[in-house]
């Protein structure tokens, strides 16, 4: 009986204690990206992206506006060609990790912004080489069949040619409209279609940003939120503008599954300008609520330099990825607006 | 002869392993030239958050890679929030290694939590955790806190059991028949309720792929089997080695009731651990008033035995004393798969003393277990146990 007795205390010491005979390990200490602070002998699983391992740049897409291959019609029209190629294939790192089957146009989730001046004949040279079939669905005004809903065009190179003329001004997007058209979104397939007014918008500090979600296990809700596909880039690598420098966002909502998203700023407000097709702001505010695919134009200018939040206000979206900050710099020399963004 | 017997003892050899050697041959083949023909499908990772503990100021994960493939884990989240975390030793997990996973957080007791990791292919895993509470860390404070519970649980009911046997060895054969049936019937009762406990910590904390259900079916017929053989070996020597039959017999039933004593400790401990129950006083009388009857249940077989003092008390020791043991390894290092066996074990334990005691009866002169004083002891064992298991 005292033997029983002596081999379950051993054994329940031994249960118990399971740590003391492992020799202590070499600790390293980090602050997290929430500024939480880990002392660990392993690995910081930690949602920060380095720049050199990405697939896609965040910083590049901000500030990048494809104009097309412009030429002259014979009756003055401006004539912008782009070509777009979709696949279905790609396997995207989307956050430090992760690995996502992304559906794209051009290899890149958003597709890239093709910019066009009112009246502008677009012409669209489009390329379907992925395994599905695909389209490319603009929202805008133009005849049915340029439409991309029933003229589906075939997978493993199938090509069509979206023209119609760039209208109305404002800020659209186009994504493809395949059946199941939630399946052909959530992976990618959309991007930002901008239509300049002929007299020009006042000069500005211009980005796009796509607010988009990721369902990386395929469960009808999203894994990650972001602005502009990578979750909490612009927190770690802060968008850099200056002091009383025209900024001008066009923000396109893109997340599927949940109703609505928003988009608030840090110690600013802002001009909005809803889908972008007034030239006459109505509302002055620092938060938006965007539906589906609602899209605007914001524009403001920040007085005193330092680090300003912006992020969605469902906190649920900013906690999982959809948040940012603007580095404001004085500036006084405001040409050099050049300047290297992308650190 | 000789090279006869050699040769044919060769043959023999040699086919006793000429199977095993085609086996051999063919699971090679799958995994080599022919493992294309059985490319079908897409394994699909899986792991699972075995445990959780709450740290100061930090969610502690321990997550084993319980699916087919090796896996990485590269975020964690809480209630769906997505939180900066540390994992040891790293992020690699090959099949059923496990690792740690560090999360800063400043939770809040007595919340409800949902710990979210996910691996390299964006899958989400979760576990709930119905209300938080501080992790035990294994001092003396609550060691000592465990060893009173355990004795409350534990040792005192099984001595206040062991009071009736005065009583017992006053009673005509029928009657003690009746009592020993008693016994019979709180130990189904036990052993049923061991497995349902077993069953039901492997569905909440093991993977389907350990086979939870067939884990504790293969665990308890092996207890079984082991306890059964050493127990025959025990009481056919029993007069050899100075110990009475009955004492023997009530030997072996201390030890069922002490291993499932231990499983009991095991889920106090773990209960008060995970924070998954208040630890009420109304709780510690429910399994009082339980394990008062398993006092009776060894207090049966050795009324008929001269049994003195110390040995009396040995024998409630061993019975009463696991469930302290089970409590600290419960409450500090509860593991879901140790649980499992441990309770499995004592499953085992208990169904070979049902076997011993009938065949008890049986000896003592009812052949057939079909009188009155049989059916209504094992009867009023099982009611007994059940109502008492209610105030639990």
């Amino acid at each position: 009986m005292v033997l029983i007795l002596i081999v379950m205390f051993g054994l329940s010491i031994g249960l118990v204690f399971p740590t003391l005979s492992e020799a202590q390990k070499a600790q390293k200490t980090f602050v997290t990206h929430a500024g939480g602070v880990i002392t660990t002998s392993g690995e910081v699983i930690d949602p920060v992206y380095e720049v050199s391992t990405m697939d896609f740049d965040p910083m590049e897409y901000l500030r990048d506006f494809n104009y097309g291959k412009i030429s002259k019609l014979s009756d003055g029209t401006t004539l912008r060609e782009f070509t777009i190629i979709a696949e279905d294939d790609k396997v995207m790192e989307v956050s430090p990790g992760v690995f996502y089957n992304v559906w794209t146009f051009n290899g890149t989730v958003p597709g890239p912004t093709i910019r066009a001046t009112e009246g502008d004949l677009v012409r669209i040279h489009f390329i379907n080489n992925g395994s599905k079939e695909h389209t490319m669905h603009f929202h805008g005004i133009h005849p049915a069949q340029m439409d991309g809903v029933f003229e589906i065009v075939g997978s493993g190179g199938g090509r069509f040619t979206y023209e119609f003329e760039a209208g109305p001004v404002g800020v659209h997007p186009y994504h493809c409209h395949v059946m199941p058209l939630e399946e052909h979104i959530v992976h990618g397939l959309y991007g930002v279609f901008i239509v300049d007014p002929k007299e020009k918008r006042p000069a500005a500090d211009e980005m796009v940003m796509v607010l988009n979600g990721l369902d990386t296990d395929f469960d009808t809700e999203n894994n990650f939120y972001a602005a502009n596909t990578i979750p909490f880039y612009y927190q770690h690598h802060p968008i850099q503008i200056n002091t009383n420098q025209l900024i001008r966002i066009y923000v396109v909502n893109m997340v599927e599954f949940d109703p609505i998203n928003n988009f608030h700023l840090h110690g600013n407000l802002y001009h909005y300008y809803p889908t972008g097709t007034d030239t006459v702001p109505s509302l002055y505010t620092d938060m938006i609520t965007l539906s589906q695919t609602e899209r605007g134009i914001m524009e403001f200018e920040y007085t005193y330099p330092g680090k300003y939040l912006f992020h969605a206000h469902k906190v649920e979206f900013s906690e999982k990825g959809w948040v940012g900050i603007f580095l404001v710099r004085d500036d006084l020399n405001q040409d050099s607006v050049e300047a290297d963004y992308g650190t | 002869m000789e090279l006869d017997k050699k040769s044919s003892k060769g043959r023999i050899l040699a086919s006793g392993l000429a199977p095993f050697f085609l086996l051999i041959i063919m699971i090679a083949y799958i995994f080599g030239p022919g493992s294309e023909l059985l490319d079908l499908g897409t394994p699909l990772p899986e792991i699972t958050l075995e445990k959780i503990q709450f740290m100061d100021s930090e969610i502690q994960v321990t997550v084993r890679n319980t699916g087919p493939i090796s896996v990485e884990v590269v975020m964690a989240d809480v209630n769906d929030r997505i939180q900066p975390a540390a994992i040891e030793p790293d992020r690699f997990l090959n099949r059923y290694e496990t690792a740690l996973v560090r999360i800063p957080f400043e939770w809040n007791e007595a919340e409800p939590y949902i710990i979210g990791l996910t691996t390299d292919d964006g899958t989400r895993f979760e576990r709930e955790i119905q209300a938080a509470a501080p992790a035990l860390k294994p001092d003396l404070e609550f060691a000592a806190f465990f060893a009173i519970i355990g004795t409350y649980v534990g040792i005192i009911p099984v001595l206040i059991g062991l009071l009736w046997l005065p009583f017992i060895k006053k009673i005509n054969k029928s009657k003690y028949h009746f009592f020993l049936a008693l016994t019979v019937g709180l130990l189904l009762f036990l052993g049923i309720d061991s497995i349902e406990e077993a069953i039901d910590v492997s569905g909440e904390n093991l993977s389907g792929s350990l086979n939870g259900t067939l884990l504790i079916a293969t665990t308890v017929i092996l207890s079984f089997l082991g306890l059964y053989y050493t127990s025959e070996k025990l009481t056919s020597r029993a007069d050899s080695i100075k110990i009475s039959k009955p004492v023997a017999i009530a030997l072996m039933i201390s030890i069922g009731i002490g291993l499932h004593n231990f499983g009991e400790g095991l889920a106090i401990g773990a209960a008060v651990g995970l924070g998954s129950i208040a630890f009420s006083t109304f709780l510690i009388v429910g399994f009082a008033l339980h394990n008062t009857t398993e006092g009776l249940a060894i207090a049966a077989p050795i009324s008929r035995g001269k049994p003195t003092i110390r040995k009396l008390l040995g024998l409630g020791l061993i019975a009463g004393t696991p469930a302290i043991f089970g409590a600290w390894v419960g409450g500090f290092a509860f593991s879901p798969f140790s649980s499992v066996i441990f309770l499995s074990i004592g499953t085992g334990a208990i169904f070979q003393v049902i076997v011993i005691i009938l065949k008890w009866i049986r000896e003592e002169g009812d052949s057939n277990l079909s009188s009155a004083a049989v059916a209504s002891g094992i009867a009023t064992g099982l009611l007994i146990m059940y109502f008492t298991s209610i105030i639990i």
